[in-house]
C-alpha cells in the first residue's frame, strides 16, 4: 500500500481489523471506560488486560522454563528422595536455604505453581475473547463498496457494453461463480456496485487454533484429573491383580481413588534381554521382552502378549509399559533348626546398568537372619574385587555379608525391602561370601544356612491411564492445521463499480482490490487476471471502442 | 449494548476456563506431591463400622491355605468371620500377629472365625511366620493379590494390613485399616458378635 490513500478510504474498505494469526494482543479500544464504573473496576480492567496481553504470556512462558532449571539441575524429593538427602548432608549451609525455596520440590513449590496459574490464567483469558472475535469476524458480510475505487492499491477501468446496473450483476454473477461472498447495495442506495470477498477460510483456520488450544488445555486437565500412574516389580513366575495394595507406587490424578484401577491380573511368565556380543557397543541391550498372560477382569479368558519397549500392553483403557528390568536371585534360607524361614526370588536392583551388577538384601527375620548382598550375572575377578562382565546372566555369582539378630520388622515400622536395618544386629564374621548357583552357606555357631538356588529375572512395569491423551493430541494436530490455513490463506476484496459511459449506451466499470493482510504476495496477478476476465467479458462492440478507450 | 454484552459473556466463559485451568494446577501440585510412597495410606488404626442394613455383601472367594486345604468363605456363613489381610513381608502386618492369635483364641467360643488372607508372598515365608508367632488359624494363599481386588471394589481395602469382620449373614460390619489393637478389635467384635 502507498500512502497517497487517505487512511479513511482504506478503513473503510478493510471494515474491521483482526490480528493477523495466532494469539495477539487484545486491543485497548475500551480505553478509559472504566470512568463509568468507577476507579476500581478501571483498575481491575486494566489488571486483566495487562494480565491477558500477550507480552505477559511470553515472559510467563520464560519464567516457567526458567523455574524449571533448578528442578533438573538440583535432585527433586519426588523422584530421588536419597539424593535429595545426600545433597543436605554434602552442602549442610546451602541446603536448608534452597529447601525454604521450595527448590528441592520445584514442581509442588508454590512459586512454580503461581506461575504456570498465571500462564494458564493469561492464555485462556487471551484465546476465549479472540475466539468469540474471530467467530463474528467469520460471518461478517463484506463492507461497502468505496466511492473512488482507483484509491485502492489496485484498481482497473475497462469500458462495457452493458448499463450500469447490467454490467455490475454480469460482475457479479462471476464473482459468485469464484466463490466471492457478495455484498450489493441496499434498495434505498444509489449507485450500481458490489463488494466481494473472499479467504474466509482464514478466519474459520484462525478460529480453529483458538478452539483447539483451549481444547489442548481442556485436554490436559482431563488427564490431570482423571488419569493415574502406578508401578508395579514383577519377578518370572509372578502374577499380580491391579488393586492399590499390590502397587509399589499410585500416583493418583485429583478425582481418581483405588476403587478406579482397571481390574485386571497380569502374570510375567518370561522375560528376555538380548545383548550385542562383539563389537564396540558390545553390552548394549538389542531386545526386550516380557511375555506376560493377562485376564481384563476377573473371570474373563486369560490372553498372552510381549510387552516389548514402545509396545505396551493395551488392557481395560490402560497401557502397561515396561520400564525397567534387573535379576532376582532366588535363596533358601534356613533357621537353627533346620526349618526353612524364606524361600524367595529376591529383586537386586541394579547399581550399574551396563554391567548390572545389582544390589540387594535378604530378610529372613524368622530366623533372625539378614544379608546384604551384590549380584553379578557374569562374574569376573578384577584384582580380587568380584565385578561383571556383561549384563546377561551367563555366569551369575553373589557376594553375601550375613547379620544375625532382630531385624526389627516385628516392631510394626514399615521398612524399604531394599534395605536392611543392622541396627538390632551382629555380622557374622568373616568376609563376603561368594556363591554361585547351588551352594549353600552353612552360617558359623549353628545359626542356619543360605542357599543361592538359582537366578530369576524382574520386570518393572508402569500402568497408566490417561483419558486426555488422544484428545490432547487432536486438538494438537487441529491447532496446527488451523495454523496453517491461517498463514496460507489470504483475505482479500474485489469492487466493483459501473456508472453510465459519458456517451453511448455502455458504461465504464472500474474494479478495485484490496488483500487485507501482510501475506498478500500472488495478490496482485489474482487481481490483473480477474480484471481481465471481467473486461472480456463485457467487451464492447468492435466499432464502439474508440468511444470508451478515451 | 449488544457489544458491552457480548464482553460479558467473554468475562464469564473466561472465568470458567480460569477456574479449570486452576483445578488443573492443583492437580498438577497434588501429583508431584505425592510422589513418594503413596501406597502408605492411614495405615494408623483407622476403623470404620457399618451398622446392619448398610452392609456390602463381602466377595465369595475359594482359595488353597498355606498348609494345602481348600478354603471357601462362604463355608463360614452363619459366623462372624475376622479376615485378616497381611505378608509375613509387612512389618505392621508382623507386629499385629500375636494380638490376632491371641483374639482367635479368646472369640473361638463366641463363634467368631479367623481367617488370614496372605498376600504377595510365598508359602515358606509365610509359614515360618505363622509357626513362629503360634498364628493357629488358617491363611489363604493369594499371592497375586486377586482375593484384595475383589474386596477393593465393596470395601476401603487399600493398604496392607487391612482387617475385615464379617457378620453371620456374610455382609462386612467393619474394618480397621492398618495394625489393629487389641481394643479396636474387640470394639468392633462385641458389637456385631451381640447384634447379628
Amino acid at each position: 500500500m502507498t500512502d497517497v490513500h487517505t487512511p479513511r478510504e482504506q478503513a473503510e474498505a478493510q471494515g474491521e481489523e483482526t490480528g493477523s494469526f495466532g494469539i495477539t494482543e487484545t486491543e485497548p479500544d475500551a480505553t478509559g471506560s472504566g470512568a463509568e464504573t468507577g476507579p476500581s473496576a478501571g483498575w481491575l480492567r486494566w489488571g486483566w488486560r495487562q494480565l491477558t496481553s500477550m507480552r505477559t504470556a511470553l515472559v510467563l512462558l520464560f519464567l516457567l522454563a526458567l523455574g524449571s532449571v533448578p528442578g533438573s539441575v538440583l535432585p527433586q524429593q519426588g523422584s530421588d528422595p536419597a539424593a535429595v538427602q545426600q545433597y543436605f548432608a554434602s552442602h549442610p549451609a546451602l541446603a536448608p536455604w534452597l529447601n525454604h525455596l521450595g527448590l528441592f520440590n520445584v514442581f509442588a513449590a508454590p512459586w512454580f505453581a503461581a506461575i504456570y496459574l498465571l500462564l494458564f490464567t493469561s492464555l485462556v483469558g487471551c484465546v476465549v475473547p479472540r475466539t468469540f472475535k474471530l467467530a463474528g469476524s467469520a460471518r461478517t458480510p463484506p463492507p461497502r463498496a468505496p466511492r473512488n475505487l482507483r484509491r485502492l492499491p489496485h484498481s482497473a477501468s475497462f469500458p462495457s457494453a452493458l448499463a450500469p446496473g447490467a454490467a455490475v450483476d454480469a460482475a457479479a454473477a462471476m464473482l459468485g461463480g469464484q466463490r466471492f461472498r457478495l455484498r450489493r447495495p441496499a434498495s434505498g442506495d444509489s449507485g450500481h456496485w458490489v463488494s466481494a470477498e473472499k479467504g474466509y477460510l482464514r478466519e474459520a483456520g484462525n478460529l480453529l487454533f483458538h478452539l483447539a488450544l483451549l481444547g489442548v488445555l481442556v485436554s490436559i486437565a482431563l488427564g490431570g484429573l482423571f488419569g493415574y500412574k502406578a508401578d508395579k516389580l514383577l519377578v518370572e513366575g509372578q502374577a499380580f491383580s491391579d488393586t492399590l495394595p499390590a502397587l509399589d507406587e499410585f500416583h493418583p490424578g485429583r478425582l481418581v481413588s483405588g476403587s478406579d484401577l482397571a481390574p485386571f491380573t497380569l502374570t510375567l511368565d518370561r522375560f528376555s534381554a538380548s545383548y550385542l556380543t562383539s563389537g564396540g557397543s558390545r553390552g548394549q541391550p538389542s531386545d526386550f521382552n516380557a511375555s506376560v498372560t493377562y485376564s481384563p477382569s476377573p473371570g474373563a479368558p486369560s490372553r498372552t502378549y510381549n510387552i516389548r519397549i514402545n509396545d505396551p500392553l493395551p488392557v481395560d483403557s490402560t497401557k502397561v509399559y515396561l520400564i525397567g528390568h534387573g535379576y532376582a536371585p532366588v535363596f533358601r534360607v534356613t533357621d537353627s533348626r533346620g526349618n526353612v524361614a524364606y524361600n524367595e526370588a529376591t529383586p537386586f536392583i541394579p547399581a550399574n546398568t551396563g554391567t548390572f551388577l545389582s544390589d540387594g538384601v535378604v530378610k529372613a527375620p524368622d530366623a533372625s537372619l539378614g544379608f546384604m548382598g551384590v549380584f553379578v550375572p557374569t562374574a569376573v575377578s578384577v584384582g580380587g574385587t568380584l565385578e561383571s562382565a556383561f549384563p546377561a546372566a551367563d555366569f551369575p555369582a553373589v557376594s553375601l555379608i550375613g547379620y544375625s539378630g532382630n531385624l526389627g520388622m516385628n516392631s510394626g515400622v514399615p521398612q524399604s525391602v531394599y534395605q536392611l536395618n543392622t541396627a538390632g544386629m551382629t555380622k557374622i564374621s568373616g568376609s563376603p561370601r561368594l556363591m554361585l548357583p547351588g551352594q549353600t552357606w552353612t552360617l558359623p555357631g549353628g545359626r542356619g544356612a543360605i542357599t543361592f538356588v538359582g537366578v530369576k529375572q524382574w520386570v518393572s512395569l508402569a500402568i497408566t491411564y490417561d483419558p486426555g491423551q488422544v484428545p490432547a493430541l487432536v486438538c494438537g494436530m487441529l491447532a496446527l492445521g488451523g495454523l496453517l490455513v491461517s498463514f496460507l490463506v489470504r483475505r482479500r476484496r474485489v469492487f466493483v463499480r459501473a456508472v453510465p459511459a459519458a456517451s453511448g449506451g455502455g458504461s465504464v466499470v472500474t474494479v478495485g482490490g484490496l488483500a487485507r493482510t501482510d501475506a498478500s504476495g500472488g495478490f496482485e496477478e489474482e487481481f490483473a487476471e480477474l480484471a481481465a476476465e471481467l473486461a472480456a467479458q463485457q467487451k464492447p462492440e468492435p466499432n464502439n471502442q474508440s468511444e470508451a478507450g478515451a | 449494548m449488544f457489544r458491552a454484552k457480548r464482553r460479558t459473556v467473554v468475562t464469564v466463559a473466561a472465568v470458567a476456563a480460569v477456574l479449570l485451568a486452576g483445578a488443573l494446577a492443583v492437580t498438577l501440585t497434588e501429583g508431584s506431591g505425592q510422589a513418594s510412597g503413596v501406597t502408605y495410606i492411614g495405615g494408623d488404626n483407622s476403623q470404620q463400622v457399618y451398622a446392619a442394613g448398610h452392609r456390602a455383601l463381602a466377595p465369595d472367594f475359594t482359595g488353597t491355605s498355606l498348609n494345602g486345604t481348600p478354603i471357601r468363605l462362604a463355608s463360614y456363613r452363619g459366623k462372624v468371620v475376622v479376615l485378616n489381610f497381611w505378608g509375613s513381608w509387612c512389618a505392621p502386618c508382623r507386629a499385629e500377629g500375636p494380638t490376632l492369635a491371641v483374639l482367635s483364641e479368646q472369640y473361638r467360643s463366641k463363634g467368631v472365625s479367623f481367617l488370614g488372607d496372605d498376600v504377595g508372598d510365598t508359602t515358606a515365608n509365610a509359614l515360618a511366620f505363622t509357626h513362629d508367632i503360634g498364628i493357629g488359624y488358617p491363611s489363604v494363599n493369594d499371592a497375586s493379590y486377586s482375593i484384595v481386588q475383589d474386596f477393593s471394589r465393596v470395601a476401603s481395602v487399600g493398604y496392607t494390613p487391612t482387617t475385615v469382620v464379617i457378620d453371620q449373614t456374610g455382609r462386612i460390619a467393619g474394618l480397621v485399616i492398618g495394625k489393629i489393637s487389641y481394643q479396636s478389635m474387640t470394639t468392633i467384635l462385641n458389637d456385631v458378635a451381640a447384634s447379628p
